[in-house]
């Protein structure tokens, strides 16, 4: 397993995102969300010999591939109510009927409530062959100088080419997030050759991230500009979504005792309140509070998942601005039953956040952690602006 | 007429595929049935580039883009379908469990 076609796959999937959220073409949004995931897919079905993520690469696919074919014939739809128009046939229901394929081709994509089945098992099934090689593993000193490879390549783009820093951001907070969780643990993995699985972790935090970011960025030019006539009909479509996601992300992830399973189901509940952000729209400010959730969502959850095994989540501190500003955004235009639900979702994932802090705290038998006990003394301060940073974003 | 035959023979063929995609045990055949669903929206596109001002609506351009997705698409369903083979000698979905509750 070379780390070439690792490097490629990661790189064209993010010139898919970046192609979405430039896109202003309906051929545009057909194209780059499917450059997007058909390297995603690739990219989850990477370690060829683990059983698990083999199954979670064809649930993956085969859910991708009906979301796309239903984002398709919306833009079928779409190009049909064009036609209309220029025969001034304003209110018709084919612009509903578009309407409706595209938030549910959307709604796969981005995963708000009623399509959310395909995430937890994606992130467990994508994240367990790393996780067990890293329990068995030790270290090496020759692997680590194997780590500044995708760094190296990322200055090297991001000093010859104009890319928008928003995701190459992404990428290097993944590369860090590695070296910062190995480099604390002080102990040992290690692989004979392979010394890209960690990479694993990068590739599902940096598709659960990634997704959804490109997902609204889309989602948000789609349903603002060419239906804005009809901004009653997607405004309350987008809110029974919105409310789905956030009382399902949030009440099932009580329930879960699998840590990855739980950060899915966290992730969605995040969706939720990101679409708030989506019908808010310009008025007041509701894009620009969504932009800002989305990055203190990026670096909360590349926190969590690069140290997924040792620390869990801080109360919110960074993250709480965030959704202070879209509850306000929303309170004021005057969706108040989706603010009071956020609110209200919100103190309930207050509750599985501690859960895994309690979790570091106590350990098994109730009693005081060796990592807490022993916290002066270990030798972090090499890496401590790091870990303090995104540990400050975490929520 | 014409035109209402061909609208309905699209919906047909896409509605049986998404049944299909969705039902099917097999992985090749869903992977047949993701190939026909986008098959009937280009033929909603044809259709309807010929009807309408051309000028502004390209609907041709799209569906030759939406061939070429497909077939990218298929090419790596192919390869998780035989990637799953070799493990396991079959092509039949239902027999992973590893994932679910």
């Amino acid at each position: 397993m070379a780390i070439a076609e690792f490097l490629l796959f990661v790189l064209t999937t993010t010139l898919g995102g970046m192609f979405l959220c430039g896109a202003n073409d309906l051929i545009t949004i057909f194209v780059a969300p499917e450059c997007f995931s058909l390297c995603s897919y690739l990219l989850s079905g990477y370690t060829k010999k683990d059983v698990r993520s083999n199954e979670a690469t064809t649930k993956y696919l085969l859910m991708g591939g009906a979301s796309s074919s239903i984002l398709v014939h919306e833009i079928e739809l779409q190009e049909i109510v064009n036609g209309l128009i220029n025969t001034q046939m304003y209110n018709s229901p084919g612009i509903s009927i578009a309407l409706i394929f595209i938030t549910v081709g959307i709604g796969f994509k981005l995963f708000p409530g009623p399509s959310h089945q395909w995430t937890p098992d994606l992130y467990e099934g994508m994240l367990h062959s790393w996780f067990s090689s890293f329990r068995d593993y030790e270290c090496n000193r020759s692997i680590r100088r194997q780590k500044d490879h995708p760094k190296m390549i990322i200055s090297w783009l991001l000093r010859t080419n104009q890319i928008r820093w928003f995701f190459f951001s992404i990428f290097l907070t993944c590369s860090y997030g590695t070296k910062v969780e190995k480099i604390e643990k002080n102990q040992s993995f290690t692989t004979t050759d392979e010394g890209f699985l960690e990479k694993l972790r990068i590739i599902v935090a940096f598709l659960s991230v990634t997704s959804k970011v490109a997902a609204s960025a889309s989602a948000t030019r789609i349903f603002y500009i060419p239906f804005y006539f009809s901004s009653n009909e997607w405004h309350i479509l987008l809110e029974i979504l919105a409310i789905l996601s956030m009382i399902l992300g949030n009440l099932i992830a009580i329930t879960q005792t699998s840590m990855k399973r739980m950060l899915a189901y966290s992730s969605i509940g995040q969706i939720g309140y990101v679409i708030i952000g989506i019908i808010v729209g310009d008025s007041n400010g509701g894009y620009a509070s969504m932009i800002t959730y989305m990055l203190f969502y990026i670096s909360m959850n590349l926190g969590t998942f690069a140290c997924i095994v040792l620390f869990g989540g801080l109360p919110p501190l960074a993250g709480f601005f965030g959704k202070l500003h879209l509850f306000w955004c929303g309170w004021q235009v005057g969706l108040y039953f989706l603010v009071s639900i956020g609110l209200l979702t919100s103190v309930v994932s207050i509750y599985y956040y501690l859960k895994i802090i309690k979790l570091l705290m106590t350990g098994r038998n109730q009693e005081i952690t060796p990592h807490v006990r022993n916290y002066k003394r270990s030798p972090l301060r090499s890496t401590n602006s790091i870990e303090l940073s995104i540990l400050f974003f975490q929520n | 007429m014409m035109l209402e035959h061909v609208l309905v023979l699209s919906a047909y063929l896409f509605f049986t595929d998404i049944y299909g995609l969705i039902t099917s045990r097999n992985m090749v055949r869903a992977l047949m049935c993701l190939e026909l669903i986008l098959n009937a929206v280009n033929i909603n596109f044809v259709t309807f580039y010929d009807l309408f001002d051309s000028r502004q609506l390209e609907g041709n351009i799209f569906s030759i883009f939406a061939i070429v997705i497909v077939a990218a698409e298929a090419s790596i369903g192919s390869a998780i379908v035989s990637l799953i083979y070799r493990k396991k000698k079959s092509t039949c979905i239902n027999q992973s469990t590893f994932l679910t509750k």
